[in-house]
């Protein structure tokens, strides 16, 4: 018995270890078996949501700190490697200084607000979002409100984009599991869970969700470099707007908070309904985000994630270590207020 | 008031409640800004330091009512004392075994992989101390460890103290058990209303008169709380 509950969980690390290597060859592999144009399209915004997800979901997920601020990273993003290929430079360099512009933002953002905690930091980030959108909507380098456009040369390929988007979300994937793994992950959850206890064993609240800040400004930053280099066009209302805030945080919420595959997961679920339900039913849409979020903050803290471990909740013992601690902790999370 | 702790001692701080213990504590590991005094540790003025500096320094605190970090297990709890503490350990594996001795000290070792929110009180009492211990203190100020523990928890927790002096530690504790003051000290300061009301051996300070009017009241006859 024992022995082979042990097979099994060992095969299932395994598995986890080989799944996402796979998703990502078949995602590479697929527009050579013949994809069609909008398919191409759809995997690519989806890919781009991801990625923010992903950024979002260090923050938000990891470390505790709820921002409705991300536009601000994915509009910088987008503007920088706007106006860097403007100046001659090449996409890549552009999406570079996408991730360093929205660092450096990140950490300006970052130094006022995170000596506020709790609903007043995410207060405001709200303030600093849409600051940060009337500015851009008043600047006269980028033509103000009436936007943007990007001039490429040669022809328009649309894999190159579709490539770009996967190596990034794949890159966003790795890091996030990166910083999730280590010891900076972890004093990330200890901030989550009790700020001041953390700094009581030396882990500095301020300093680390900084640094995790830059990160997922960062991420944001790239996807928004990429969305724009595909889009040739966009505008303040659009990359800045609060609409892409709720969008941003919206997806590691409708996923699974706190956990990679969970942001993944509400990113691929937010670019499919986006894309597809928001084109058929454009009214619509909003609702049925509205109607999600209401469902899964009432019935399901842990998101789409959570709803598939509790469906196979047996099995999940069973892989965890920690004999019963589980049954506990889930009995605990439905009373237990979550942050979100 | 002003007041030493010599190294290596344990030094017990007693007063009714309301005196200041807590907020003393506070003040010391940087929990709390002063707006005025100086604090000195190992000649060092660390006045306004905040905490995380401080326990680099060697100044680790456990809180009255327990903080765990509860969706984390026992082990992570410690781990990241460790990294994050006076030694800054960088590998998880050496992280590991130093906060498994740790756990050890405390008697928390067989329940490594336990989310620290199953833990019962007395446990999370002790996985507090581990944890504050696993950032290798110089100086560790321990508020009342013992508050709710039953009288063989207590007796545990006495021996617990007197191996962490054995390994050089200095300990600044606060506690409502008189008993376990006055046996486990070597010397006491007493506080009230913010001031420094006596100070000297457990001895000593049993047989202070006004130690004695402070806990069991004059005229108005307030309510001993000890």
């Amino acid at each position: 018995m024992a022995g082979r509950m042990k097979f099994s969980s060992l095969w299932k690390r395994r598995m986890a270890l080989i799944l996402p290597w796979l998703l990502l060859l078949v995602l590479l592999v697929l527009p050579a078996a013949g994809l069609s144009a909008n398919m191409v399209r759809l995997l690519f915004i989806t890919a781009v949501w991801t990625t923010c997800s992903i950024g979002w979901n260090l923050l938000g997920g990891l470390a505790g700190q709820i921002s409705f601020g991300f536009a601000v990273f994915f509009g910088l993003g987008a503007y920088t490697t706007g106006l860097l290929m403007h100046a001659g430079r090449s996409p890549w360099f552009g999406f570079i200084g996408a991730a360093a512009i929205a660092a450096l933002a990140s950490f300006f953002i970052g130094l006022p607000t995170f000596r506020l905690r709790g609903p007043y930091f995410a207060i405001a980030t709200i303030g600093v979002s849409e600051a940060v959108r009337v500015v851009m909507n008043n600047l006269d380098i980028t033509g103000g409100a009436s936007g943007y456009r990007i001039i490429e040369n040669g022809p328009y390929r649309p894999l190159e984009h579709y490539y770009t988007a996967i190596v990034v979300v794949a890159g966003a994937v790795v890091i996030s599991s990166v910083v999730m793994n280590s010891k900076f992950g972890l004093a990330l959850r200890a901030i989550k869970q009790d700020e001041d206890a953390a700094a009581d064993i030396g882990v500095n609240p301020f300093t680390n969700k900084l640094w995790v800040h830059a990160i997922a400004g960062a991420l944001t930053g790239i996807a928004g470099g990429i969305y724009a280099r595909r889009a040739g066009f966009f505008y303040p209302g659009d990359v800045f707007s609060f609409q892409t805030s709720i969008s941003i945080l919206l997806m590691p919420v409708i996923g699974g908070i706190g956990t990679v595959w969970g942001a993944v997961l509400g990113g691929v679920i937010f670019g499919i309904v986006e894309e597809q339900l928001v084109a058929k039913f454009p009214d619509l849409h909003l609702l049925l985000y509205g109607g999600l979020l209401i469902l899964i903050i009432l019935l399901e803290p842990d998101g789409i994630l959570g709803l598939l471990r509790r469906l196979f909740r047996s099995k999940r013992i069973e892989d965890s270590g920690s004999t019963g601690a589980d049954e506990i902790l889930w009995g605990r999370s439905r009373l237990e207020g979550r942050e979100l | 008031m002003s007041f030493d702790v010599p190294e290596k001692q344990i030094c017990g701080f007693i007063g009714p409640n309301g005196a200041g213990k807590t907020t003393l504590f506070s003040l010391i590991t940087g929990a709390i800004r002063p707006s005025s005094g100086k604090i000195h540790f190992r000649g060092n003025d660390v006045t306004g330091m905040d905490s995380a500096r401080l326990v680099k320094k060697g100044v680790a605190r456990t809180h009255q009512i327990v903080r765990p970090f509860r969706q984390l297990t026992v082990l992570e709890n410690v781990q990241l004392a460790v990294h994050y503490g006076r030694r800054a350990v960088l590998r998880a594996a050496a992280a590991r075994e130093h906060a498994m001795e740790s756990l050890k000290l405390v008697g928390l070792d067989h329940k490594v992989n336990r989310l620290a929110a199953v833990l019962s009180l007395g446990e999370q009492k002790r996985l507090e101390v581990a944890r504050a211990l696993a950032t290798a203190p110089e100086l560790i100020l321990l508020d009342e460890i013992c508050g709710g523990l039953t009288a063989s928890e207590t007796r545990a927790m006495m021996g617990l103290l007197q191996r962490i002096r054995e390994t050089g530690t200095t300990i600044m504790y606060v506690e409502h058990d008189m008993k376990a003051i006055m046996t486990i000290c070597d010397r006491i300061t007493v506080l009230n209303f913010g001031q420094k009301l006596a100070e000297g051996t457990p001895a000593e300070i049993q047989n202070n008169p006004a130690v004695v009017e402070a806990y069991l009241g004059t005229s108005e006859g307030s309510v001993p709380s000890a």
